[in-house]
């Protein structure tokens, strides 16, 4: 019967050997499933040629995104809201409390989700209701007499603005 | 006794452990009858075998967390893991070539355990090892078609074709084994379940069995304990070496070479030569000798028949055996073994060989891993998905308007959206032009969530076709905004029985009811 000092020198052996095998899986399996912190290009979606942007009430509009994530492409349909008062400033309809679809009230001048009662004045900024800060605006630029968006989303129910990927 | 158990551990965490667990048990169990010298070394074929098992476990458990197993997504997330996600292409290469070494070695470690005489002493150990060979291969086989390149599919064709083989049975078993005539995506979802439920299932059964409840009950001294667990100490280790200088191999090996992944399926260019995975090549090989009929017949009987002939050899000693043979377990062991083997090696290395000579096949081949190769350096080109899509084709066909007929105030599609939507008209510009314009109430209530034409917007549900489902109605309709809870609705829905007028809800309900599909 070997000594107890041999036997736990055999002992570090495959105990070694286990961790070694054991950190080499467990190190890739880390790098395998760490989430993606890639941004999907940004693409520019078409919201509405610049003649038909006017008057003094925000206008809706729907725009086709493709938005590219993992191994899928998706077209996606989403709402804005063109401001021709403020510059042609783009907001997303997409509520900043629980990301419902904000919907433009003429008779009250204001923004008001349906799902928590959440208003926003004409410019999109928070007046009352549970969202904790104002519609979200999107980057815009004009191109060959169109108004282009850059389609994206933020985190929802918080006061600074975090853009998803 | 119970002192001199366990010395490397603290007195308390050992008095602990072997009043609340039955590790002790286990591991006097485990402790196998001693042997010495070099034999030892020769014995380590089990850790490996262990140690490959677990390769498999782990690798495939995290594939799965990529692979989708459906016929629109399995070749794309194949491609995704071997060519975008870290460390992806390595685990999928430690995958697909552990298994082929996991048979090697399931076969070594049946050659050594045949030396030994392991089917004598210990035949239930023996027949569930025969039987763990062959569910690697099952696993093998089932795992070559998931990636749903060109190369799979003609694996599902070959593993078809062998099902279809058997006597009596063969059409029905291949129809269930490709739920169907044909390979189809039923057939993709049926070998990711035999793959990756089924066969991993059985083989932790035969695996915990073959461990803890296949072994013989001895009694054995003290003193003799004491002896067999200071050669475990020694073997454990032997095995633990082994196994982790085997792994060393694979990691460099997988590291050096990727594991295949051709273009999808439907890209196949017609002069495709397949060719299996090497732990299959024999077969390959063998029905090429084969005439016709009986190919697919030979082609299972024979392993089979090697299968069942090793499993049953515990029991090959018959007295009319005995009389013709000395040894007839030893002596019927050894032709078979001698068989296999031989068939195993010669028709590997001919497959191989054949290849290499033949100039068109040769000349094909090539320009096939040359196709994979440029396959592998081309970008990852990602599945596109069309359900908003869809929706918006239908929203156009839902409201009569072409999409020529209407503005597009949108403007121009996205470069990649195509076919062009038709830019709803702005709800503010054109209020209830015409009957299938939507009640302003509605733009401003409901348009949010159920889409400016009722088309939805996910998660919340699409309007069109509803008034068909029951407890739709209009009067139902109204009721439904001004007390969704009464209705269960999933996602829910906020009431508005406050919020519009009773003659704007009936208008909303008329015109939701008559969104229909046309």
């Amino acid at each position: 019967m070997p000594d107890p000092g041999r036997r736990n020198f055999l002992l570090l052996i495959p105990l070694g050997i286990f961790a070694g095998v054991a950190a080499t899986i467990v190190g890739a399996a880390f790098r395998f499933l760490r989430p993606s912190d890639a941004r999907s290009e940004a693409k520019w979606s078409n919201v509405a040629p610049l003649a038909q942007l006017k008057g003094e009430k925000p206008i809706m509009r729907s725009i086709i995104a493709e938005h590219q994530a993992g191994w899928a492409s998706t077209v996606e349909e989403h709402f804005v809201y063109v401001l021709p008062s403020k510059n042609n400033q783009v907001l997303s309809s997409v509520c900043p409390h629980e990301g419902c679809n904000v919907s433009w009230r003429d008779e009250e001048s204001e923004f008001f989700c349906p799902c928590h009662d959440s208003y926003f004045a004409a410019d999109g900024s928070r007046t009352r209701g549970p969202s904790r800060r104002g519609l979200d605006p999107l980057p815009t630029r004009e191109k060959d007499g169109v108004l282009q968006v850059q389609y994206q989303t933020f985190i929802n129910n918080t006061e600074e603005r975090i853009a998803r990927g | 006794m119970k002192e001199e158990q366990n010395p490397y551990l603290p007195p308390r965490i050992r008095r602990w452990l072997s009043r609340w667990t039955t590790l002790e048990d286990i591991e006097r169990s485990l402790v196998d009858e001693p042997s010495g010298g070099v034999e030892a070394w020769t014995r380590t074929t089990a850790g490996v075998v262990a140690m490959l098992v677990v390769v498999q476990a782990v690798t495939g458990v995290l594939l799965a967390f990529y692979y989708v197993p459906s016929a629109e997504s399995a070749h794309t997330t194949v491609a995704y893991i071997e060519k975008m996600v870290p460390a992806g292409s390595w685990l999928r290469a430690m995958h697909h070539y552990g298994s082929q070494w996991l048979t090697l070695f399931l076969v070594l470690h049946l050659a050594q355990m045949f030396w030994r005489e392991g089917y004598k002493r210990r035949p239930i150990g023996w027949m569930s090892t025969v039987l763990l060979l062959g569910l690697v291969l099952a696993g093998g086989a089932t795992g070559y078609s998931l990636p749903w390149d060109a190369r799979a599919f003609f694996g599902t064709r070959v593993t078809e074709g062998i099902a279809g083989g058997l006597p009596l049975i063969g059409a029905a078993s291949r129809n269930w084994l490709l739920g169907g005539l044909e390979i189809t995506p039923i057939t993709l979802a049926r070998f990711f379940a035999l793959h990756v439920l089924v066969v991993p299932a059985l083989i932790l059964l035969i695996l915990t069995a073959r461990l803890f409840v296949f072994r013989e009950r001895g009694m054995v001294s003290d003193a003799e304990e004491r002896r067999l667990e200071g050669w475990m100490f020694g073997q454990v280790a032997r095995n633990a070496v082994v196994a982790g200088l085997v792994f060393l191999a694979l990691s460099l090996w997988a590291a050096k070479f990727h594991a295949p992944l051709g273009p999808a399926a439907d890209t196949a260019a017609p002069g495709y030569l397949p060719r299996p995975g090497a732990q299959f090549l024999w077969l390959f090989q063998l029905l090429k000798y084969l005439p016709g009929r009986l190919a697919s017949t030979v082609a299972v009987a024979l392993p089979t028949l090697i299968f069942i002939g090793l499993a049953s050899l515990p029991f090959l000693n018959p007295p009319p055996l005995r009389k013709m043979m000395a040894k007839p377990r030893r002596n019927i062991g050894v032709a078979l073994f001698v068989l296999g083997f031989a068939l195993f090696t010669t028709m590997t290395m001919i497959a191989y060989v054949e290849d290499a000579r033949d100039p068109r096949v040769r000349d094909q081949l090539a320009r096939q891993s040359k196709e994979e190769e440029a396959f592998r350096i081309a970008p990852f080109s990602p599945l596109r998905t069309r359900t908003s899509e869809s929706n918006i084709e239908d929203e156009l066909i839902d409201t009569g308007e072409e999409p020529a007929a209407s503005p597009t105030p949108s403007g121009s599609p996205t470069p990649n959206a195509s076919p062009s939507p038709g830019g709803s008209p702005s709800p503010s510009t054109t209020p209830g032009r015409s009957s299938t314009s939507p009640p302003d109430s509605y733009i401003t209530n409901c348009s949010g969530c159920h889409g400016t034409r009722g088309q939805g917007v996910f998660p919340f549900p699409r309007l069109i076709g509803v008034s068909a489902k029951p407890r739709r109605s209009v009067e139902d309709l109204v009721g439904i905004i001004n007390n969704p809870a009464a209705y269960d609705l999933q996602p829910t829905m906020p009431g508005f029985a406050t919020k519009i007028s009773d003659a704007e809800k009936q208008e909303i309900a008329v015109w939701v009811a008559a969104l229909k599909k046309r």
